[in-house]
């Protein structure tokens, strides 16, 4: 990043080729549009180039930041609003428990992700899918799906809870 | 300040943006005044970032790469003088109405001009930026090759072939080690993996769990030669190739395509 703030064009052009595939991936998952999913993966780190000096790596992870902000911009561009102020998360802190510097890392990450949401049971993956890749709450959840509201917080905590306790470094 | 939230979880649940109403408010006016929870919010942030990589693999386009170094020279470059709403417009005085008259074919053609000379510009920034981008692919393949030189030549590079197992498809391969460096190169060919699936090739130690040597998705049945870099001074028992869910997995899974045995 300190090459990038100080205009290194090669620089992004490293940190496009690292994270851009993650990137993709997600924005695809979520829009189901590849077209607007490359338009937001532009505009993501066209972002970060002219916004990199108020990137503070103190205070946070550069990817786990990029993952937010393409979930949140698809998400938005699914539902069609504008992310709400403060969306963006630059002044937000995201700590990051794993090290996604190379594409080893991350492909043993993506297998021990895949591996636990394979482990869960089959209404909270899919509970947990909805929350994330579309973006709903508890409420939106139950009214699309049907489940008592309650229902639905129970399975999603449930899934959290065993992220949390599988998906620790 | 409002009581801490009663579980941990519900970081997580206000990082998903599943939480809504009171519960949410909840969350925000208490990590703004608890640096504790707001680092639990911090990490359930994180955590809750790595369900992007649930996301089936899609690679972007290259045009993408190519548009957005282009955007990055339009947005230095192009900067035409444009009028705003509120500035008022000029009247009267040296440069005033008759003036205008005369000058304003020729400040049309230098208009022009400029936006031909600019867009030109831009376009001869993409091509640098193409060209720099080249030479950086360049400049990883010859330090590839570099790698695979060094590995060919040192004297403790020890060299394994692999062998088909029953079953598997056909195929042929073999992986040049050196524990020192704790770089290998992998030679070979195999018939693409099914869909969803991925070839994985992994380093078995004397001693521990075998590690990720590379996953490859050979899109047809040619050569393939790359490095990897694994943990230094590891000696190795053998190397095996198998079949994953694509991406990899950080353990084998699938079964075995090809085995070889370091002698």
């Amino acid at each position: 990043m300190e090459r990038v703030v100080g205009r290194d064009e090669t620089a992004l052009a490293a940190l496009y080729d690292r994270y851009a595939g993650m990137l993709s991936s997600v924005l695809n998952r979520i829009l189901r549009d590849k077209q607007a999913a490359e338009e937001i993966l532009q505009d993501i780190f066209y972002q970060l180039w002219r916004t990199s000096t108020d990137f503070n790596p103190a205070r946070g992870s550069l990817p786990g930041w990029l993952a937010v902000i393409a979930r949140n911009r698809a998400i938005s561009r699914l539902r069609r609003h504008r992310p709400e102020q403060g969306e963006e998360l630059l002044e937000n802190t995201i700590v990051m428990p794993f090290n996604l510097e190379t594409a080893i890392a991350q492909q043993e990450l993506l297998g021990r992700v895949k591996r636990t949401l394979d482990e869960l049971p089959k209404e909270q993956r899919a509970t947990l899918e909805l929350a994330y890749f579309e973006g709903l709450t508890h409420s939106e959840i139950a009214e699309r799906t049907g489940d008592p509201l309650g229902t639905v917080k129970t399975r999603l905590r449930s899934a959290v809870e065993t992220l949390k306790r599988k998906l620790h470094p | 300040m409002s009581a801490h939230p009663k579980h941990d979880e519900d970081f997580d649940l206000y990082a998903l943006g599943a939480l809504e109403g009171d519960e949410k408010k909840a969350i925000e006016s208490h990590v703004a005044g608890c640096p504790d929870c707001a680092r639990k919010l911090a990490e359930a942030r994180g955590r809750i970032s790595l369900l992007a990589f649930s996301a089936p693999p899609v690679a972007p386009s290259p045009g993408v790469k190519e548009g957005l170094m282009r955007q990055l020279h339009a947005s230095a470059e192009g900067r035409l003088p444009t009028r705003t709403a509120s500035e008022p417009e000029r009247q009267g005085g040296f440069f005033g109405r008759g003036w205008t008259m005369v000058f304003a074919p020729v400040a049309a053609v230098l208009a022009l001009a400029a936006i031909f000379l600019w867009t030109e510009n831009a376009r001869l920034q993409s091509q640098i930026a193409i060209l720099n981008a080249t030479a950086d692919q360049q400049k990883l393949q010859a330090n590839e090759a570099r790698d695979i030189l060094h590995i060919a030549q040192a004297n403790d590079t020890v060299v394994v072939a692999l062998k088909k197992m029953p079953g598997s498809p056909n195929g042929d391969a073999k992986v040049s080690y050196n524990a020192k460096m704790g770089k290998l190169f992998y030679d070979g060919w195999i018939e693409p993996a099914p869909a969803d699936k991925c070839y994985q090739l992994w380093l078995v130690p004397m001693q521990g769990d075998p590690i990720n040597a590379g996953v490859f998705t050979p899109a047809k049945a040619k050569m393939e030669m790359w490095t990897a870099t694994v943990p230094q001074g590891m000696p190795a028992k053998m190397f095996a190739v198998t079949l994953e869910p694509a991406g990899g997995m950080p353990h084998p899974t699938g079964p075995k395509i090809f085995v070889g045995g370091v002698s």
